[in-house]
């Protein structure tokens, strides 16, 4: 589906890639988790991504956004009265089934329709932006860093919502989060310091030996979660 | 209700202005064709009004238009040296080419400095579509001071009478006769507010980010290129017949946001319509506070925006 083939940067190195479905990318703060989502979806341009065996530029504007969207970890509105509603309208990119209305009281967002965007909380704005990727409802949705600024309620919402195959086709997930990635359940991808470390499924990843690896004992596997050991 | 009693008043303020100031216009002699009065109407009071009010409703939609590209609520051709790109340009035409006309000038400096600014920004942000703002924002105040440092150096070796047409210039003025500056100024300012208007969707999304806009299928870099090509084909064409007119670019747009609270892309004939009207006051103001003579239009301007440009800087900083 989603391709890199040998991408080089002064990030990232050696990047050769490829993702078949739903994906989770980990990684520790600094490791390039976010620059690798910027690649693939070419806001930083390059040659080595391929998305259905064509390269960005050989993509048309039509079929460019429908098959990949990136939702940043932070929203970022430069005009200081945008609403929320209007936020929102701009993300649909055709007809959708979806109603504006449903997606915002899907979200938990209906009381801030009105309000603008530029005054909402960081929780609360990283809940727009996931009712915009499910307005903008991609082919590959890449979402960076999802639920690093939600309580546990709403962390339980967007789980449902990435973990049910009803609103978003297509997932990569960039998250700190194991808990969240391992009942996730889908394949993995792992990054330390540019370089891909370690790619395979949710299963092969998280073992005793692995999370022994790459997190020191600074991780656990206790009775089917993955819980900091403080 | 209120809006529409605020246009109300600004068409009559628009209506009212060519009648009144020095010289006082008799009505019943308006139509003659050989009085002074025809004269000081038709050929002076209207086409300055006119010239005004275009020059104003461009210079505030481009504030608008650069602060959406580049992202900055500081950023107007003017903070980025295209107006000190235009005096300087004219500055050397006084000196060097008296036969031409000026007028040259000062749209050839207004328009070399935007695409110069241009390649800089292209090559700041190489390979990626994101503008970074801060840099672009200090290249184009390098490039005001640089401009500065060649004028002062004009002044050295020009003579008397050439100093004296450069500082007239640098005040701007509004002075003209008949309506052939109006025509040229009048077809840019519709040809902007036309692009503006087609390229809506596009403003649109760029005015929540960048990123966004390029991920919902806006050829960002394309797009910038082409709204910052004809703004500065019209802030050139209008600087170069009036010279400078500071700070209307930054202050119309602030205060229209301010007024309507409304996201910029509800906001472009607004801020065309009041920034037109705030010139046509502003000459008004200029024209009858002296009564001997007219006050340089940048002066009047400057006067009431300088304070409120302090104001918003003020105000930001509480938010």
């Amino acid at each position: 589906m989603l391709a890199i083939n040998n991408y080089q940067s002064s990030i990232l190195h050696d990047i050769s890639l490829e993702i078949k479905g739903n994906t989770i990318i980990l990684g520790s703060n600094g490791s390039g988790k976010s620059t690798l989502a910027k690649v693939m979806v070419g806001i930083i341009e390059n040659e080595a991504t391929t998305i259905l065996g064509k390269k960005h530029h050989e993509l048309s504007r039509i079929q460019k956004i429908e098959t990949i969207n990136y939702i940043p970890s932070k929203l970022e509105i430069f005009d200081e009265y945008m609403s929320v509603q209007e936020f929102l309208e701009l993300s649909f990119i055709g007809i959708s089934k979806i109603k504006v209305q449903e997606l915002a009281s899907l979200l938990g967002i209906s009381t801030l329709l009105e309000h603008n965007c530029q005054t909402l909380s960081s929780g609360e704005s990283q809940l727009l932006l996931m009712a915009s990727c499910i307005a903008h409802n991609a082919l590959i949705t890449i979402l960076d860093e999802p639920t690093s600024n939600l309580d546990q309620i709403k962390t339980k919402r967007v789980f449902d919502i990435v973990n049910s195959n009803e609103y978003l086709q297509h997932k990569i997930i960039i998250t700190h989060d194991l808990n969240f990635a391992y009942k996730l359940g889908f394949d993995i991808v792992f990054i330390q310091s540019g370089k891909v470390v370690f790619q395979g499924s949710n299963e092969a990843f998280f073992c005793a030996k692995n999370m022994e690896t790459f997190f020191g004992n600074s991780v656990k596997i206790v009775e089917n979660f993955v819980v900091s050991n403080l | 209700m209120k809006k529409v009693i605020i246009y109300f008043l600004s068409l009559v303020m628009i209506l009212i202005a060519p009648f009144i100031g020095d010289f006082v216009i008799d009505f019943s002699k308006i139509n003659a064709m050989d009085s002074q009065d025809y004269m000081v109407f038709w050929d002076l009071r209207l086409p300055r009004v006119f010239l005004a009010f275009f020059c104003g409703a461009i210079l505030s939609l481009s504030g608008l238009v650069f602060q959406t590209i580049f992202k900055n609520a500081l950023i107007t051709p003017y903070t980025l040296g295209v107006a000190s790109g235009s005096t300087l340009f004219t500055a050397l035409f006084i000196i060097f080419f008296p036969s031409y006309i000026y007028v040259f000038g000062g749209f050839l400096g207004a328009f070399l400095t935007i695409v110069l600014l241009f390649f800089i920004s292209n090559r700041i942000n190489q390979n990626s579509i994101l503008v970074q703002t801060n840099s672009f924002l200090l290249v184009g105040i390098a490039l005001s001071f640089f401009y500065s440092a060649c004028l002062m150096l004009l002044f050295t070796v020009s003579n008397f009478e050439e100093n004296y047409s450069i500082v007239r210039y640098t005040l701007g003025s509004l002075d003209i006769v008949g309506f052939d500056y109006v025509f040229p100024v009048g077809f840019a300012s519709s040809v902007l507010l036309f692009m503006v208007y087609v390229y809506k969707k596009e403003i649109t999304l760029m005015l929540t980010s960048n990123e966004n806009a390029f991920l919902k299928g806006v050829e960002v870099k394309k797009v910038n290129f082409i709204l910052l090509l004809v703004v500065s084909f019209c802030v050139g064409i209008c600087i170069s017949f009036t010279g400078p007119i500071g700070f209307i670019g930054l202050v119309v747009p602030h205060i229209i946001k301010i007024v309507y609270k409304q996201s910029a892309y509800k906001l472009f004939w607004p801020v065309f319509f009041f920034g037109g009207v705030f010139l046509v006051v502003c000459d008004f103001i200029s024209r009858n506070l002296i009564q001997s003579s007219t006050l340089p239009i940048g002066v009047v301007t400057a006067f009431i925006g300088a304070p409120f440009f302090i104001y918003l800087i003020v105000r930001r900083s509480y938010k």
